[in-house]
């Protein structure tokens, strides 16, 4: 018996990394599975732009009939539906973990932090609003969310009567490449 | 050297004024470097205009991050009297008035991933040229600013050293005083 399980012990070590990058592969790709959650009430990052909300808060983003909401604990946002100038939806991808895993990886010694990095990653959506408030002035805020979700929050804003320059889902609109601005 | 057992009460009402001295200086400091400092306000107010680009040149959420980055840096640096954004209407009524021109030079978008795996690769960089002036269009500075994010933060942070290098440079930027008329 303990033969057996000394000869076993060396193919246990080699499927440990196997395992674990097959585990952190999937994680980076739980955004993928939820694209196709409830329309309203996505859960997103405000990076910038709503007057009286902090940056980079995570909370709730809902498109109906008035425009854009963003509620994230005490803070709310809105962005009333015939102030929107143009809506755009891009793609990104980010390292997950923040600053914590960004510390925890430099840790990690003989290099082992930059592989941890090539499987801590996700895709997110970007979504870009430009509205003008009641001067007249431009303003612009950012979202970014799970992936193909900022696509139907824009078509929610179209089908409410936002204008956008872009249709959507246009071919034109392809992820990283960007729209218009003058 | 033999210290005699009541040394630490001694040297304790030695060193008072000392302790006391340096407390008045740390206590009086800052209001004489706060006296030395140069008035930063200048008599301009400014408007901010987007960053002009060719179609497809520069992703829209660089191109807004980039314009309400620099809103908020150029109020954190008290330059200005005003602050006005694109469009404003009020800002048509304010003399000595600005206006803030971006045209973009150079953009190349890195990757988070690849900066985190290679260190020097996957860099993302925008270039603007920056032209400030006044209204009826003589330049008062004209510069090429970049932004870059290298190794740590994500695309976007780009546009946040971007936002930052443009406002130390109006920060630091000689404004000449306005005449009368100027910017109307």
């Amino acid at each position: 018996m303990p033969t057996v399980r000394k000869n076993t012990r060396p193919y246990i070590f080699l499927l440990l990394p196997l395992l674990s990058a097959l585990c952190a592969g999937l994680f980076a790709q739980t955004a993928d599975t939820s694209a196709s959650a409830a329309p309203s009430g996505v859960r997103c990052m405000h990076v910038l732009g709503l007057e009286g909300v902090k940056r980079n808060l995570h909370g709730t983003l809902t498109a109906g009939p008035s425009g854009l909401d963003f509620k994230a604990g005490g803070a709310h946002g809105t962005v009333a539906i015939a102030s929107i100038q143009d809506v755009f939806t891009a793609q990104d991808s980010h390292q997950v973990g923040g600053k914590v895993l960004t510390v925890a990886k430099m840790g990690v010694p003989y290099g082992g932090g930059r592989v941890v990095s090539l499987f801590s990653h996700e895709k997110l959506d970007s979504l870009t609003v430009e509205y003008r408030d009641a001067n007249g002035g431009l303003h612009g805020v950012v979202f970014t969310m799970p992936l193909g979700q900022a696509t139907v929050l824009k078509k929610q804003l179209v089908d409410s009567g936002a204008h956008a320059s872009i249709p959507v889902a246009s071919p034109s609109e392809k992820p990283d490449a960007g729209g218009t601005k003058q | 050297m033999k210290l005699s057992g009541n040394f630490p009460v001694r040297l304790a009402r030695r060193a008072w004024p000392a302790v006391l001295l340096c407390a008045l200086c740390v206590a009086l400091a800052p209001r004489g470097f706060a006296a030395e400092k140069p008035e930063t306000t200048s008599a301009w107010a400014i408007q901010v205009e987007p960053v002009q680009a060719d179609e497809g040149q520069l992703p829209p959420e660089f191109s807004m991050a980039i314009y309400e980055d620099l809103i908020a840096q150029l109020v954190k640096t008290d330059k200005f009297q005003q602050v006005f954004r694109s469009g404003d209407h009020e800002a048509d009524g304010v003399p000595n008035l600005l206006v803030l021109h971006m045209t973009l030079q150079n953009f190349e978008r890195g990757n988070q991933t690849t900066r985190a795996v290679t260190t020097v690769a996957g860099a993302t960089k925008v270039q603007v040229h920056l032209k400030v002036a006044t209204r009826d269009g003589n330049a008062v500075l004209e510069k090429d600013v970049q932004g870059t994010v290298r190794i740590f933060g994500e695309n976007l942070k780009a546009t946040f050293a971007l936002a930052s290098a443009i406002a130390a440079k109006l920060r630091d930027a000689p404004l000449p005083a306005p005449t009368k008329g100027a910017g109307q």
